[in-house]
């Protein structure tokens, strides 16, 4: 019965359900619930890409905003300033975060430890310098407000569609992209690369004595986690509506690190539980108390000493106990 | 140009170098045996600043009340930093790096949070203390006495560090800790006590350093932030862990910017990152360090 | 089908559920201000001045028999987090209007989010002149404070009596007010006095934690005055450091700083080490020597007691005059919708402790002129205080 119940649990598809639900956010709830559902999600991409390399290879990288402001700063930039289709800029933004993700890595991973999250760190403050001070191209301290919305009308001749709100059609397009992205996030740690990334996690110097390229492997991870966050970084450009240097400033990176763990980083959908936490946490908080950043650090303490498996990582912990309790008493009757 | 502004350049640059050095050397300390880059290191230097403030408050603005205001925000922040190493950090010592990094970092969340609660939001400032408010004149120049108290301050520290690390038998033990801290596990040395006292002393440093740059500089809330990345530059550039490598790595931080913005006005500190960049990729253990194992 | 079924009633419920949550009977005023952070010595006295806005204007029965609500949020003085705090504000907590932001990095943003949401932002503090150019403005922003161009005009103006100086230098912050406010100044001193050059600029950054070099480095170029846009903590730490060096007494105490080092904030926290002898500026002196308008001595007394401090800031007037001309606009528009309300902002007049002022109809600024004079020792404060504050510019260039 319980391995049955197990069983049934999982075969569920969660993943379909959740997106389907946040599809319908535009007609069920309020503009504000929208604008919430829209801010998790992409804060769940952003937190996902970072996890490809803190739970996945183990590599602790202080600087993954820099990639989300790139891709928000080249998507932007493209879109209002060069007035360039959505459908351009984007895909445009991943391949130019990619290139920086693969130049900036190419350094980085030859780096250990604690020098790889430096270098790290001195690369997003690199960004945020060109950002903060290159004045005719990203606006500088200003940023670059009113990027536009991408062109959606074939969306209004979708039936059903056609009446929402620009900003609703916006999210559903950015939803339908997250959902793809990390899929194919999903697809890549479950493939035998991601297995090898788990390796070299574990025990670099075995995986390099079975014959593995570990830095090409590191590169490779570093690459595709920059490209996604790129990804996300561009559609929250548009989401809120400007690109500002503030978003490539250091403490941002330990924020998307935060929800990373708060959700658990040995679980691929950890990081996204943990964005819902800490959006939802950042709402009630903040319409309270100004010192929402003391509560932040009380949660990270709490997280540290107390939950380091994060979020899934408790509810796991809770399930497996509850099972051992249930397996370990055969005399109770299981079927009664 | 006169001689004599490039000696009062060079001094400006020297000025700035050693209030960061006196910043940065506590950090340094801290990364070189602990293996950890405490982010909280800014806020102890906030809060050393705040106390200082206090202190000055309570007794009377003015005076000779400063040294004992500096003294009590050192041994201030030095105590805080022994309560957080006794009840956190210590516990994060086998953790991956990870940990350790967002456990200081939820520190300077939280200390931040509490001096604006404790000092509220406003810009204190303490006046400099009378025997060193004046100034003298070298090479036909004007030199404020407590800028160059505070030349001398960031060498003696540094000596003494030195001194402390390479001349005595806590050294040794010290930098047998930052070689293989587990085999000075197995000689039965106590390294427990040597990482606490490393970081106390670390955090009095912070504290220090913060008293002291009251006299020149306002204090506001975010100041812990805004040194912080600065500090890192240094201790980069120097080489982390190594002491002498944070005083140079001050003196070129320093006399860069000085000569910087004297040669080229718009000269922008933002070069410095990458600097810091450049100095990882070819020589991640900085100029002076020596390379990880 | 049956998908297609509940999606009707959820839409069903949907648009009759907003209307239902937005019947609230108070008027609501979303306020981002830096509430953290090194701004927030400035954010937290522009705030105080709106809720005593607010106070005094409930206490009379609100507007059109509502009460004013005022809903603050820290915006951290970043671009980035006002715009979402903005946004939220209007979405979630259904705000009416917008008011608040300190920076001119805020602002400019936040303006967008105005625009775009088609609802009425007053500006209280912000000065750089892209909030309302020609190619920013918009119906729905509006301006409180003085813009740069006026701040450059007035310390040009003071800069230009001093008949024997050829020579100025510049120190100003590197970030868009900074740089504004010395292009304001330059282009007004040239017209002025032609015959000034212009020897050095600095551009220490925003939040400078050491000046020395800037210093030395200007003091090089043996400039006969100075014109500075440093404020707040920055002005404290650059004349603490200043002084020693011999910067003042090199240029004889001839500094002009149109950031509000005049106001009793800057005044307290340099205590005793204020460079005395150089010009300041304030929104509101605050202490008034001379003919104080009994209106402006009312209105400090209140604020002494709504803050609860002993001496008042000199920065809450600009937080309450963006309430009080709100609630004017509203007034004349009878009703508080944003299109109607925008209008009647337009040319619109109102009464300030400090004097009238009104919103031009093209820039949507009231141009208010600061109060400017040389900051004296005064044997009964235990601070710095404008002497004689002299209202500049007295008129404005044709905008």
């Amino acid at each position: 019965m319980s391995w049955n119940r197990t069983a049934l649990v999982q075969r569920i598809p969660w993943t379909l359900i959740v997106f389907l639900a946040a599809c319908t956010v535009p007609w069920i709830g309020s503009r504000y619930n929208t604008f919430l559902g829209e801010q998790i999600a992409i804060d769940a991409l952003f937190a996902v890409s970072l996890n490809l390399l803190l739970g996945t290879t183990g590599l602790v990288s202080f600087g993954h905003v820099a990639y989300f402001g790139v891709g928000a700063y080249v998507c932007g930039i493209l879109m209002k300033t060069y007035e360039l289709p959505f459908a351009v800029a984007f895909p445009a933004a991943g391949l130019g975060t990619a290139l920086f993700a693969l130049v900036s890595g190419y350094f980085c991973v030859r780096l250990i430890k604690l020098y790889f999250a430096m270098l790290t760190l001195a690369f997003s403050q690199i960004v945020w310098a060109i950002a903060y001070k290159w004045n005719d191209v990203t606006g500088g301290d200003q940023g670059l407000p009113e990027i536009p919305f991408p062109d959606l009308d074939w969306m209004s001749s979708i039936p059903g569609l056609g009446d929402l709100r620009i900003n609703d059609q916006f999210y559903l397009l950015a939803l339908a992209l997250i959902a793809v992205s990390l899929a194919v996030l999903h697809r890549i740690v479950r493939s035998p690369f991601g297995r090898i990334l788990t390796t070299i996690r574990d025990n670099p110097e075995r995986a390099a004595f079975i014959g593995i390229n570990v830095r090409a492997y590191q590169l490779a991870a570093f690459v595709v986690a920059g490209t996604f966050a790129g990804f996300a970084g561009a559609l929250y450009g548009i989401f809120s509506r400007g690109v500002f240097a503030d978003y490539v400033f250091w403490s941002k990176s330990a924020e998307v690190m935060i929800m990373t763990i708060l959700g658990g980083m040995d679980f691929f959908w950890g990081p996204a539980v943990g964005a819902l936490a800490l959006v939802w946490l950042n709402q009630q908080i903040t319409a309270y108390t100004e010192y929402w950043p003391f509560f932040l650090g009380t949660i990270l303490l709490v997280l540290l000493f107390v939950f380091p498996g994060g979020i899934l990582g408790g509810i796991a912990a809770g399930y497996g106990f509850l099972r051992r309790r249930l397996q370990s008493r055969p005399l109770q009757p299981r079927d009664a | 140009m006169p001689a004599s502004f490039l000696f009062s350049q060079f001094m400006g640059g020297l000025t700035t170098a050693m209030f960061l050095f006196l910043i940065a050397s506590g950090l340094s300390l801290v990364f070189g045996v602990m293996r950890v880059i405490n982010f909280a290191h800014g806020s102890f230097y906030m809060i050393g600043a705040y106390l200082a403030w206090q202190m000055v408050h309570w007794l009377h603005p003015g005076g000779a009340s400063f040294w004992a205001a500096a003294i009590f925000a050192a041994v201030g922040v030095a105590l805080l930093g022994a309560a957080v190493e006794r009840l956190f950090f210590r516990s994060l010592y086998g953790r991956e790096e990870l940990y350790q990094l967002l456990f200081t970092y939820a520190l300077v969340l939280i200390l931040g949070d509490a001096a604006k609660f404790l000092w509220g939001t406003g810009q204190l400032s303490v006046s400099t203390p009378p025997v060193l408010a004046g100034s003298v004149q070298i090479f036909g120049t004007t030199q404020p006495l407590y800028n160059l108290f505070v030349m001398a301050i960031g060498p003696a520290i540094a000596f003494g560090g030195w001194l402390v690390l390479n001349r005595t038998g806590i050294g040794r033990m010290v930098r047998a800790a930052q070689m293989d801290r587990e085999m000075l596990d197995a000689l039965g040395a106590n390294v427990g006590t040597i990482y606490t006292g490393m970081f106390v002393f670390s955090a009095f440093l912070a504290g220090l350093s913060g008293a002291l740059v009251t006299p020149i500089q306002s204090i506001v809330p975010g100041m812990d932030v805004l040194i912080i990345v600065q500090a890192f530059i240094v201790v980069v550039i120097g080489g982390m862990g190594s002491f002498w490598g944070t005083f140079w790595g001050s003196v070129i931080y320093g006399e860069v910017l000085s000569f910087g913005i004297l040669i080229f006005p718009g000269f922008s500190l933002f070069s410095v990152f990458a600097l810091m960049a450049v100095i990882l990729i070819v020589r991640p253990w900085g100029l002076f360090g020596k390379p990880l194992r | 089908m049956r998908l297609r079924h509940s999606l009707g009633l959820f839409a069903a419920l949907a648009a009759s559920l907003p209307v239902a949550a937005l019947a609230a009977d108070s008027i609501k005023i979303g306020f981002p201000i830096p509430l953290s952070g090194p701004t927030a010595v400035y954010g937290k006295p522009v705030l105080a001045g709106a809720e005593m806005a607010v106070k005094e204007i409930n206490e009379k029965g609100g507007v059109l028999g509502r009460k004013i609500e005022l809903l603050s949020r820290d915006s951290k003085a970043s671009a980035d987090e006002a715009v979402r705090l903005a946004r939220e504000l209007i979405i979630k907590d259904s705000v009416d209007f917008l008011a608040g932001t300190l920076t001119s990095a805020e602002a400019p943003a936040v303006s967008t989010v105005a625009k775009e949401n088609k609802i009425v932002f007053v500006a209280p503090t912000s000065k750089s002149t892209i909030l309302t150019d020609e190619k920013h403005i918009h119906p729905y922003i509006f301006r409180i404070a003085s813009n740069t161009d006026v701040e450059g005009l007035a310390g040009a103006t003071l800069m230009a009596r001093w008949k024997d100086v050829k020579t100025v230098a510049t120190i100003a912050p590197d970030y868009a007010y900074g740089r504004d406010s010395i292009a304001g100044f330059i282009e007004a001193l040239k017209k002025l006095r032609p015959d000034i050059s212009i020897v050095d600029s600095q551009w220490p950054k925003l939040g400078e934690a050491d000046f020395t070099p800037f210093i030395t480095a200007q003091m090089s170029k043996k400039a006969d005055a100075v014109y500075c846009s440093l404020f707040a903590g920055d002005f404290v730490t650059f004349s603490k450091e200043a002084t020693p060096l011999g910067y003042f007494k090199a240029i004889n105490n001839r500094l002009i700083d149109g950031a509000e080092i005049g106001t009793p904030d800057e005044a307290q926290a340099l205590g005793s080490d204020y460079p005395y002898g150089v010009i300041g500026d304030a929104y509101d002196p605050v202490i008034w020597s001379g003919a104080e308008p009994p209106e402006h001595k009312k209105f400090i007394e209140d604020l002494k007691k709504f803050t609860n401090a002993q001496y008042a800031s000199g920065w809450s007037i600009v937080g309450y005059q963006s309430i009080v001309a709100l609630a004017e606009g509203i007034k004349k528009a009878g009703n508080t919708k944003s299109p109607d309300v925008a209008k009647a902002l337009l040319g619109l007049s109102f009464d300030t402790p400090v004097g009238k002022r009104s919103f031009s109809a093209k820039s949507h600024e009231t141009f208010a002129p600061e109060y400017w004079g040389v900051m004296v020792k005064d044997p009964n404060y235990p601070f710095a205080v404008i002497k004689n504050p002299e209202m500049l510019p007295a008129s404005f260039p044709s905008n």
